[in-house]
C-alpha cells in the first residue's frame, strides 16, 4: 500500500472537498506523518478563533498526579525555602572558616530540624490558604501531609547531608537519620496535635538534645556519628508505625 | 437521606454553637438561612467533615461518619465551598480546579474533561489559563464553585456562594443550582433571603445553634404578616419566625 498522500488529495482535503471516509483516513495519516503534514498547502483557511480553549488540562498520568500532589503547597515553600537558605549559608560559612564565625553546633541545631519546620508549615488552618477545602477532600488529613512532607524532604535532605560534611561533626550520611527520625516523629505527633504543635514539640526536644550534648567531650558529634545510627533508626521505625496505624483521617477539631 | 444528623452539639469554650440540632436533607436545592452567628458556617463545616461535633450522630450519603475508610468514601462524593478561602499564587484557574479533582480521587481519565466542564458551568473557561491572583473576587468565588462541583458531588455544600457575584451572574448561578439539584443534594448557606426564595425548594432556618424552621419558601413566606419587617413576603416570613422564637 502506498504510504503517502497525493498532492491532489491534500489540496482537496485542505479545501474541504474530500468525502468524509477519505478525509478521515487522510487525517489519520497526517497525524503520524510529518512529511505529509509539511506538504499541506499553506493557504489553508485559518482555524476558527471563537472556539473555547478546551482540553488543555495535562494528560492525567501518574506522574502528573504526583507532580500536583507534591508541587502544591507553595505557601509551605516560602517557609522551607527560607529555612533551606539559612542552612545553606550556615553550611558555607562553616565550610569556609571552620569553627570561627559560626560554631558547628549551630549547624547541628538547624539542619536536621529543617524538614520538621517545613512539615509544620505545609498544612493547617493558619498556614494553608486552602485548608478547609483540602481537609474536606479524600486526601485531607495525614495523606496530604505525607505528600507535602515528601516535597520538603526532597529539598532539605541534600542540604542536611551537605551541612553534615561541611561541619566536620560525625559522619555526613548519619546526618540524614535525625532529619528523617524527627520528621517521622512530627508526623506521628501531628495525628494528635496537628502539624504546627507537633513540630514545635519535636524542634524543642531536638534543641534540648543538641544543647545538652554540647558539654560532653564529643561536642554534640555523638548525635550524628555512626554509633547513634541504631537509635535513630529505632525512633524512625517506631514513629513510622504510629503514623501509619493512626486513624489520622478523622476530622480535626 | 443524603444528610441525616441527629442532636449534634458543638461547643467552643463556653459558647454553644450548635445545640442539639437535627437536620435531614435529600436530593434537591436546600437553603440554609439565619442571622450572623447563628451557627450556619459551623453546620456547613460539620457536613463538610472538617469539624466534628462533640455529641450527636452524623450520617452522610447513608454512611455514619467515623472511621477513616467511611470518611474517605464520603469525601470523594463531597463538594464544599467554604465561606472564605485563599489560593496558591502560582496556580492557574485550571490547575486550581485540577488540583481538587486529584485530591477528590477522581478517576484519572475523567479529570481533563471534568475540569473544563466545571469551568464552563461557572463561566470561567475563557480565564482558565490565568493565574488565580489576577481574578476579581467574584471570579475567585466562581473558581471555588468550580472546584466544588468538579467531581459531580452527591452532596454539595456552598457557604455564601453568591457573595461578590454581580446580579447577572447571580441569575446564572441560580440556574446552575437548579441544574445541580436534579440529582444531588445541594445545601446553600446564605444571608440573602431572596436567593433562597428563587432557587431553593426547601428552606431551613437556624438561630442560636438550633433549627427553628424547615419547609418550603412558600411556607416561610406564609408565616409573615403585614406588620413584620421586610421588603418581600419571604423576608417578612423570615423576621416573623425569628421573632416568634426569640419572644
Amino acid at each position: 500500500m502506498s504510504s503517502h498522500v497525493s498532492d491532489a488529495d491534500l489540496r482537496a482535503w485542505s479545501e474541504d472537498r474530500l468525502a468524509e471516509p477519505a478525509a478521515w483516513s487522510l487525517e489519520a495519516h497526517l497525524d503520524q506523518c510529518r512529511a505529509c503534514r509539511g506538504r499541506v498547502p499553506a493557504d489553508l483557511p485559518p482555524p476558527p478563533v471563537d472556539l473555547p480553549p478546551q482540553g488543555r488540562v495535562r494528560p492525567p498520568s501518574r506522574a502528573r498526579r504526583i507532580r500536583m500532589l507534591i508541587g502544591a503547597g507553595p505557601q509551605a515553600r516560602v517557609a522551607w525555602f527560607s529555612a533551606v537558605a539559612v542552612t545553606v549559608v550556615l553550611t558555607l560559612v562553616v565550610a569556609i572558616q571552620p569553627g570561627t564565625v559560626v560554631p558547628q553546633w549551630v549547624l547541628l541545631l538547624a539542619a536536621p530540624a529543617l524538614p520538621v519546620l517545613g512539615t509544620a508549615a505545609s498544612y493547617g488552618r493558619h498556614t494553608d490558604p486552602l485548608y478547609e477545602m483540602v481537609a474536606s477532600s479524600a486526601y485531607g488529613g495525614l495523606r496530604i501531609v505525607l505528600w507535602r512532607t515528601l516535597s520538603v524532604l526532597a529539598v532539605s535532605l541534600p542540604v542536611s547531608a551537605a551541612a553534615g560534611s561541611a561541619s566536620g561533626l560525625g559522619a555526613p550520611a548519619v546526618w540524614l537519620l535525625p532529619s528523617l527520625a524527627l520528621t517521622a516523629l512530627t508526623l506521628a505527633l501531628a495525628a494528635r496535635t496537628g502539624p504546627a504543635v507537633a513540630a514545635s514539640i519535636v524542634a524543642a526536644v531536638w534543641a534540648v538534645l543538641v544543647l545538652g550534648t554540647l558539654w560532653s567531650p564529643a561536642n554534640g558529634a555523638q548525635l550524628v556519628d555512626a554509633p547513634s545510627a541504631p537509635a535513630w533508626l529505632a525512633v524512625l521505625a517506631a514513629a513510622a508505625v504510629v503514623t501509619l496505624t493512626r486513624r489520622f483521617q478523622e476530622a480535626p477539631r | 437521606m443524603t444528610v441525616d444528623i441527629e442532636k449534634i452539639r458543638i461547643r467552643y469554650g463556653r459558647r454553644v454553637v450548635l445545640d442539639d440540632l437535627d437536620l435531614a436533607l435529600d436530593t434537591g436545592v436546600h437553603g440554609l438561612l439565619g442571622p450572623n452567628g447563628a451557627g450556619k458556617t459551623t453546620l456547613m463545616r460539620v457536613l463538610a467533615t472538617v469539624a466534628r461535633p462533640d455529641a450527636g450522630a452524623v450520617r452522610l450519603l447513608g454512611t455514619p461518619i467515623g472511621d477513616a475508610k467511611a470518611l474517605r468514601r464520603v469525601r470523594r462524593q463531597l463538594g464544599y465551598l467554604p465561606q472564605s478561602f485563599g489560593f496558591y499564587p502560582r496556580f492557574t484557574v485550571r490547575e486550581f480546579v485540577e488540583y481538587f479533582a486529584w485530591l477528590k480521587e477522581m478517576p484519572a481519565e475523567r479529570i481533563p474533561v471534568a475540569v473544563d466542564r466545571a469551568l464552563e458551568r461557572v463561566g470561567l473557561l475563557d480565564r482558565a489559563d490565568d493565574r488565580m491572583r489576577t481574578l476579581s473576587g467574584g471570579m475567585q468565588r466562581r473558581a471555588g464553585i468550580a472546584q466544588a462541583i468538579v467531581n459531580d458531588p452527591r452532596l454539595l455544600l456552598l457557604d455564601e456562594p453568591t457573595a461578590g457575584l454581580d446580579p447577572e451572574q447571580r441569575v446564572e448561578f441560580r440556574a446552575l443550582l437548579r441544574e445541580l439539584g436534579v440529582d444531588a443534594c445541594v445545601l446553600v448557606s446564605t444571608h440573602l433571603v431572596e436567593d433562597v426564595a428563587v432557587a431553593c425548594e426547601r428552606v431551613s432556618l437556624v438561630d442560636g445553634g438550633r433549627l427553628i424552621f424547615s419547609g418550603t419558601p412558600e411556607q416561610l413566606a406564609a408565616a409573615g404578616g403585614d406588620g413584620d419587617a421586610g421588603d418581600s413576603a419571604i423576608e417578612r416570613g423570615y423576621t416573623a419566625v425569628l421573632r416568634a422564637v426569640r419572644a
